[in-house]
Parts: structure tokens; C-alpha cells; sequence
């Protein structure tokens, strides 16, 4: 990676923690619009697709500027459909400038996510392509403007038998099979839309779409009440013998015109084509070296039980079970390293430790944490913090003068470092995770939680006294949070019963599909 | 969440939307209306320069049976010479090729000339580029236009062919 890239990210990520931070405080993290914004585009697009219907049913080709105007003649319904249909084409272009952010700031862009940002960026300018058709549907002065320069540049490629621009010098008026085959290409772009992002998902397990409804529907309804409270008024109708004055343009779609018309059609279609090649290469850009690429996930196929876990939780689908090699029937979890991101997911779903990437095993963790209470010498009254890497807590326990014990992820590790801090004597654990819809690895906060309170494989025992632990969702910026939590947890935990710490310690590693069951023993 | 913050944030997310409303239809400044264009814009096939010799008996009877025409021709669309004078003074000169990779295609001619608005007394030459021994049998070599354009403020006064494609016009003038 660059260093300018890497500047860029330092300096982008403390900007968006900020604004996280301040949107969890109003929003609360559950409906924080700026962790939702991939799936507001979605929303976006589905009310796109809605109200375009609407407009449809009244627009006409042989009248293209008279039929809009009628839209908006329509006080009751069209004027606010027609406005919601712009301003939530225009709030899609902020959702995915925001959501292209977050995945660049948060080094999600490269490796097995290449082909999410690539056909993010490629989804990008076929909405953008849909848009610009869309404004010229209305055939007014933003239209002439873009139709204008659109042919002007086309003609660049000898593909037209005619020049396009010739179209728009006035010489005749605007046929209307050009106005159907822009409607037509209105149309079809979103069929392409929703194939690619079918494709950008595609890597993708359990894909969250859709906002949660208060969002969604607040979304909705905002729109709406914007819309009726500041419709889109008609602008002049297109006159191509008379030079455009004052046109009302909307910049999310039309401030290229006015970069690009100074230019010839060469220089034009550089400084459009410039950013698309930078975003193209982005995951070039931020690829580690090859020495300083994370080892993929790996699975011990000797004890595998073939219990199916790791491929259920795996955040990428990057797991698939394979039928076993040995003399054991059944089958056995199988890494496609193409595919493994090495968010370490499947070590903390893996009973009997048994699967993850590289040093970072369930087995591995357990001896972290031997080494963590060898060198901590915890009392009692010790509060344990556990910190996701991407959380408040990132930066280590310091602030808040308590020892803590850095996780790459929650959802990475596995239950059992948490049985073990317990068992050892700590008086209670706090848990510090980035909040689940910001999850570096999708999935992690959410099976975490799972683990300890649901059941879920990999369990926290029974037997581990789970009022001395508490899960708090801090975002980066979110200290003041943590410290709260950390003082009302130690107050609580003092109102306990004096923790006690067990000489040894043994942790057992199985599996409900206790085929082979495998024992790790760790004394403290 | 209390009641102050959910407030804080309708409005807050309520301010978004009506910045996102607001960029939407930003006025941009277009043309001055000091401004004018006279706008040259015309399409014509264009005349095609043939250089025709006769094929030697050789020739002839390396060539399949069905295929042994006496003559072969090599042509290509002429190039033409643009010229426009506004007020006695040339503005352009300039040389118009055929489209095409092959210059086989028709000759396009696209071309918007700022001028202050007024009267202007308006001068278009359009002729092909031909030795002038050339017989160009039907084809016209020459396109011209002379008159007065009347422009008003930001208007734009078209010069073209007119449908028959043998005279340059301007309508409406």
C-alpha cells in the first residue's frame, strides 16, 4: 500500500469515527444511517423502481417536457412522486459516496472484497448512466444540457453512423425514437443494476439488504415529507436555437457538464475516466505485500468432527464441507483461500479449536490468554478488559487503568478466553465491540453474543458465571461510553460474591457432534 | 434514546435531506446575454474522386473468369474548404474531411461561432477540394450562403442545407 493511502485512511477513518460516533449518540448504533448505507442505496432503489412506475404510466415520448409538466400539475400525487423519484436518486448518490468511504477508510477494499468494490465501483457509473438518462427524459434546459455534451463526447467513438450531436443543433425537431431509447435505456439500466449487485453480494453470506424499518421507513417518509414541502418546479423547456442562461442543475448528475464542456472531448473524457480508473485500482492500491498478506483461515482435518459451524458462520461463504480423505466417514470443513478474508470468524465458532487462520486459533487464543494472566497477576477485584481492535477499546486498557486483553475481533474469539479469565480469578470481563452493523467482519458481534447467551456453537459453558461478564457496543470515538460501563460494571460486580480463581484450569474442547472429542488442558 | 436526541436527530436528518434538495437545483449560470452563436451544421454525401485506369491483358487473366471488368477504379470522398466571413473579415478556413476510416463516409460539417448579438452580414463557402478539370456529373461542388443574420441575446442562427441538399439556408432568416 501507498503511503499516501495510507494517510488518506488514517485521516478518512478518524473523520468517519467522528461522525459515528455523533450519529450513534442521536440515532442510537441500531439506526445509525451511516452503517446502513449500502442498504440505504437498496432502499434508494427500491423507491426509485416504485415511483418511476408511477411516472411512467404518464409520461410520453411524443411529448416528453408537456407529459413531465403534467406530472407536476398533479398537486396530490404527481408533483411529490416526481420530487421523491429526484431526491432519493440524489440521496443514493450520497449512500454510496458514504458507503465507498467507509469500506476505503476501513481497509475493506482488497484480496477475497476486490470483487465487491470493483463491481461497487462498476454499479456506480451504471447509476450514474441511468440518471443522467433520467434528466433527460424531462427534456428541459438541465436535459438540452446533458444530451448536448453526452453526444458530444459519444462522438468521440466512431460507432454512430451519424454524430450524435448533430441530433441536438435544431435543425429538425427531436425525434421520437430518440425519447424511446433513452426511455428504453431508462429501463433497462435498472435490470442491470440489480444483476451486478446480485454479483457484488454474491461473496457475501446472510446479506443484510434492507435498513431496519424504523429506518426504512423514517427514510420514506422524510423523503416524502420533503418532497411535498419543496417540490421540483418544471425548469424552461429545451431550445436548442437559444443559448441555456440559468439552468438549475442538480449536482449529483449534472456538475460534470460544466468541467467538461471547456474541454475537448479527449481532455473530457480523461478527467471522467481518471476517477473510475483510480477507484478500479483501489484494491491494487491497498493490497499488503505479499509478505504482509494475513494468513488464510486452515482447518485440521485429524480432529475436524465435521460439525458444519465454521462453513454456517463463515461471514464470506469461504467454507465449504468436503467429503473426508481418511478412513472416517463424514465430512470436514474445507478454506477456499480465495475467498478467506482471515477475520479468524470460524475460530471462535470451532468447538474443538480446530479451525482458523494461522497463530489465531481457539488453541493459540488459549495460550494468549495463559500468557495474559501469567504477566497480569489479577485480583479479584480486577476488571478484564476485552477489546475488539476496531472498537473504543482498541487502543488498550490504559485510559481506564485496567488490564485488558486485545481481541482482533469479538466474534474471533472463541469462548473459552473468556471461561478462562473468569475461572482465573477476574473479577469481571467487559467486552468492548465496534456495534454489530459496523462489524469489520460482518458477523462477528452477532455470533459472539450468540455464543455467550444463545447457545450458539462455540457456547460459553454453563458453568461460567455470566454476571461477571457484559458484551457493551462502543464505536471507535465512543470512550466515554466504555468508561461509564466500566464503572456501573464494577460497582455491580462488587455487590458479588468475592470471585475465585481455580488452580487449574481445564478447558474442554468438544463439539455437540462429539465424533472425535479433543481436550486442551491448561493449567493456570 | 430520550426525546431531545430524537428530535436532534429528525431535524438533523431532516437538515441532510434538505441540503441533498437544495443541491439539486442549483442555478448555474449558462450564457451571457451578450452572447450569440451562429451555428454551421449541415450532412452531405459528398463527392467521390474516382482515378479509373484500364486492366492489362495480364491482369485480366490472373482474375477468375466472373470477375474480369476491363476498368478499376480507386476513389475516395473529396475534402472540402470551409470558410466563413462575418463583416468582410474571415473567421474560419478550414478543411473538412469525409468520415469514415476509409473517408468513405459523408461529410459533416458541426460548428457553433460565438458572435455578439446584432446584425451581422454573413458570408458561408463550402467547396469541394477537386482539380478543376473535375466533372462531378450531378454532384454540387460548391455550397454558399450570403445574407444578414439577426441575433438576439442568446439566440443561435442556424446555416444549413436545405432538403434538397444542394443549397446552404437559414431558416427563419
Amino acid at each position: 500500500m501507498t503511503s499516501a493511502a495510507k494517510v488518506l485512511q488514517h485521516r478518512g477513518r478518524s473523520l468517519l469515527a467522528r461522525a459515528d460516533a455523533a450519529c450513534n449518540a442521536l440515532y442510537t448504533w441500531r439506526y445509525n444511517p451511516l452503517y446502513h448505507t449500502g442498504a440505504l442505496v437498496v432502499a434508494s432503489f427500491l423507491v426509485l423502481l416504485v415511483s418511476g412506475l408511477y411516472l411512467l404510466l404518464f409520461y410520453r415520448i411524443g411529448a416528453p417536457y408537456e407529459s413531465v409538466a403534467r406530472i407536476t400539475d398533479q398537486v396530490w400525487v404527481g408533483r411529490w412522486i416526481r420530487t421523491a423519484h429526484r431526491y432519493v436518486s440524489d440521496v443514493a448518490v450520497v449512500a454510496i459516496a458514504v458507503h465507498a468511504f467507509r469500506m476505503f477508510v476501513q481497509d475493506r477494499a482488497w484480496g477475497p472484497r476486490a470483487l465487491a468494490w470493483v463491481s461497487g465501483v462498476v454499479l456506480t457509473v451504471v447509476f450514474f448512466i441511468c440518471g443522467w438518462t433520467g434528466y433527460v427524459m424531462v427534456w428541459d434546459a438541465q436535459a438540452e444540457l446533458l444530451a448536448a455534451e453526452g453526444a458530444r463526447l459519444l462522438d468521440v467513438f466512431p460507432i454512430f453512423s451519424e454524430p450524435m450531436g448533430r441530433a441536438f443543433v435544431g435543425e429538425r425537431a427531436i425525434p421520437s425514437a430518440f425519447f424511446f431509447l433513452n426511455l428504453f435505456a431508462h429501463i433497462a439500466f435498472p435490470v442491470g443494476i440489480a444483476l451486478l449487485l446480485w454479483v457484488h453480494l454474491s461473496r457475501l453470506a446472510r446479506t443484510q439488504i434492507f435498513p431496519p424499518r424504523p429506518l426504512l421507513w423514517g427514510f420514506v417518509g422524510l423523503v416524502v415529507l420533503v418532497s411535498v414541502a419543496w417540490p421540483i418546479p418544471m425548469a424552461e423547456r429545451a431550445d436548442l436555437l437559444r443559448l441555456p442562461t440559468d439552468v438549475p442543475v442538480d449536482v449529483f448528475y449534472g456538475l460534470w457538464v460544466y468541467v467538461t464542456r471547456a474541454l475537448p472531448p479527449g481532455g473530457a473524457w480523461l478527467v471522467l475516466a481518471a476517477p473510475v480508473a483510480v477507484a478500479l485500482a483501489v484494491p491494487l492500491i491497498l493490497r499488503p505485500r505479499r509478505d504482509q498478506l494475513p494468513a488464510p483461515s486452515w482447518v485440521n482435518d485429524r480432529v475436524c468432527t465435521g460439525c458444519e459451524q465454521c462453513y454456517h458462520d463463515c461471514p464470506y461463504e469461504a467454507i465449504r464441507m468436503i467429503p473426508r480423505v481418511d478412513d472416517r466417514e463424514g465430512f470436514v470443513g474445507h478454506v477456499d483461500a480465495d475467498k478467506c478474508v482471515s477475520c479468524g470468524i470460524c475460530a471462535g465458532s470451532c468447538a474443538p479449536m480446530v479451525v482458523g487462520p494461522v497463530l489465531r486459533t481457539g488453541r493459540d487464543q488459549l495460550g494468549e490468554v495463559k500468557a495474559f494472566i501469567e504477566r497480569t497477576d489479577l485480583s479479584q477485584d480486577d476488571i478484564v478488559l476485552v477489546g475488539c481492535a476496531n472498537s473504543a477499546a482498541g487502543q488498550g486498557g490504559g485510559r481506564w487503568n485496567v488490564p485488558a486483553f486485545p481481541v482482533s475481533c469479538i466474534g474471533a474469539m472463541h469462548t473459552s478466553v473468556l471461561e478462562y479469565l473468569v475461572r482465573a480469578g477476574a473479577g469481571g470481563v467487559v467486552v468492548v465491540s465496534c456495534p454489530p452493523r459496523d462489524c469489520w467482519n460482518r458477523e462477528g458481534v452477532g455470533w459472539f453474543e450468540d455464543r455467550v447467551h444463545h447457545r450458539r456453537e462455540a457456547e460459553l459453558k454453563d458453568r461460567v458465571d455470566r454476571r461477571r461478564i457484559r458484551i457493551v457496543y462502543a464505536a471507535e470515538r465512543e470512550t466515554g461510553l466504555v468508561a461509564r460501563e466500566i464503572q456501573s460494571f464494577r460497582s455491580y460486580v462488587g455487590g458479588l460474591d468475592r470471585a475465585s480463581s481455580e488452580p487449574s484450569i481445564h478447558i474442554e474442547a468438544v463439539c455437540e457432534v462429539p465424533e472425535v472429542s479433543v481436550a486442551a488442558d491448561v493449567d493456570a | 434514546m430520550s426525546r431531545a436526541r430524537l428530535l436532534a436527530g429528525l431535524v438533523l436528518a431532516c437538515a441532510v435531506l434538505v441540503g441533498i434538495a437544495g443541491l439539486s437545483r442549483v442555478p448555474m449560470e449558462g450564457a451571457d446575454r451578450s452572447e450569440a452563436v451562429l451555428r454551421l451544421s449541415w450532412r452531405t454525401v459528398g463527392l467521390r474522386v474516382e482515378e479509373c485506369r484500364l486492366r492489362t491483358e495480364e491482369e485480366l487473366a490472373a482474375l477468375a473468369e466472373h470477375m474480369r471488368t476491363a476498368e478499376v477504379c480507386v476513389g475516395r470522398g473529396a475534402d472540402y474548404e470551409l470558410s466563413v466571413s462575418v463583416g468582410g473579415s474571415e473567421i474560419v478556413r478550414d478543411t473538412v474531411t469525409p468520415s469514415g476510416a476509409r473517408r468513405d463516409r459523408p461529410v459533416y460539417v458541426f460548428r457553433d461561432l460565438p458572435l455578439a448579438p446584432g446584425e451581422h452580414r454573413v458570408k458561408v463557402e463550402f467547396a469541394a477540394l477537386v482539380p478543376s478539370t473535375y466533372d462531378p456529373g450531378d454532384g454540387a461542388i460548391e455550397y454558399a450562403w450570403e445574407g444578414t443574420v439577426v441575433l438576439g441575446p442568446t439566440e443561435i442562427a442556424l446555416i444549413t442545407l436545405d432538403p434538397s441538399g444542394r443549397t446552404l439556408v437559414h431558416p427563419g432568416g
